[in-house]
């Protein structure tokens, strides 16, 4: 009947060290998107793409698939110059899931065309509990830095 | 019911999460928002070293499929190396992005005729000296590309800190690589590994630092 303990458990037990609250209670995830970019790739064959998806909520909620008509997307982490293919992300009640340069990123493969500064690239972004999300994610310069802007 | 799930979860939170910030129950506090990935203290982009590593003895193939022997070609020249791969989404091309950049913006034509930019591939297997080469003249057809054992690439990173993995399948079967974390800058006067880039210089950095690389100078 009630869910919610269970919920409210594996949140803290997932959140360690992550700083995940679920102060609030009753409200549900509330997910937005921000700092969407694509470094413009050298190919079509394989990109990057970084966003970070913002939760004001206070139930978590996990981003389970990354969807686009430009080509394959799939969501990987990265340890130490290795990168590793995960079929989901934890998205924190409070908190955020980012995909930055050097960490967490979108691979896109087998694009339709190569991706040029200036244009977008129309994602899907579907999660376990919040209705899907669309994202337009502009191409940005190859060297590209969120922090610069260079 | 439900008061006392939230109190055993404060608690449980209190007790766990040393850094949390929980706001009070109260549904209109807003708590601070909290990053998920973490950042451990990465390095500046440039550390200069104390002990420079002697440049590996390295011969492989280039890109055009001729032996390419690392000490012979580069001597006397500022080199950057950088051990990667081209099926690799993030931080190869960008690394490699921001040093044709920064050289673009920073040197002098001579200067950069005078740099070698070397990037050796971690994956053999699939960076053909073919396809090594259409990737890096995406890039900057300046660069050179090297293809071969891997065994050999591995003891070569290895010499100059860096370490690497054969590419092997994940669990859905697709080939995954490993990239080096560093640039390694080798000085044109001694020829020794002296300054290591890390792999979230950005292209400001390089701008920055290229100059003095040239140079065999610190940055």
């Amino acid at each position: 009947m009630n869910r919610r303990p269970l919920v409210l458990a594996t949140a803290l037990a997932g959140a360690l060290a992550l700083a995940g609250c679920s102060g609030s209670g009753s409200s549900k995830a509330e997910l937005s998107v921000s700092g969407s970019y694509m470094p413009q790739p050298v190919s079509a064959d394989m990109a990057a793409g970084f966003l970070t998806i913002t939760n004001k909520g206070g139930t978590k909620d996990e981003l389970t698939s990354v969807s686009s008509p430009a080509g394959q997307v799939t969501m990987h982490s990265t340890m130490g110059g290795e990168m590793r293919e995960q079929s989901s992300f934890a998205i924190p009640a409070h908190g955020r899931l980012v995909f930055r340069s050097g960490g967490n990123h979108l691979m896109f493969e087998q694009l339709r065309h190569r991706p040029k500064q200036g244009q977008t690239v129309t994602l899907k972004l579907t999660f376990a509990k919040s209705g899907p999300l669309t994202v337009e994610m502009p191409v940005k310069s190859a060297t590209y830095h969120p922090t610069t802007g260079n | 019911m439900r008061k006392k799930t939230f109190a055993a979860a404060a608690l449980l939170a209190a007790a766990t999460l040393a850094l949390s910030a929980c706001g009070s129950q109260d549904a209109t506090s807003q708590s601070p928002v909290s990053a998920v990935s973490q950042d451990s203290g990465r390095l500046g982009p440039a550390t200069v070293l104390d002990q420079p590593w002697d440049k590996p003895g390295l011969v492989l193939t280039d890109t055009h499929g001729k032996k390419y022997d690392l000490r012979k070609e580069t001597q006397g020249h500022p080199t950057l190396l950088y051990f990667g791969y081209t099926h690799c989404p993030d931080i190869c091309p960008t690394t490699m992005s921001n040093i044709a950049v920064a050289a673009q913006k920073s040197l002098t034509p001579a200067q950069r005729d005078d740099l070698r930019v070397v990037f050796v591939t971690t994956d053999p297997g699939r960076d053909t000296p073919a396809a090594l080469g259409s990737w890096l003249k995406g890039i900057d057809p300046r660069f050179i590309g090297l293809t071969g054992d891997f065994k050999t690439v591995q003891a070569a990173a290895r010499s100059v800190g860096i370490s690497v993995e054969a590419t092997k399948k994940d669990k859905n079967g697709k080939l995954v690589s490993v990239h080096g974390t560093q640039v390694i800058a080798f000085s044109p006067k001694t020829g020794g590994g002296y300054v290591l880039m890390s792999d979230s210089a950005t292209v400001d950095d390089y701008i920055k630092d290229l100059p003095k690389l040239v140079r065999g100078a610190k940055p």
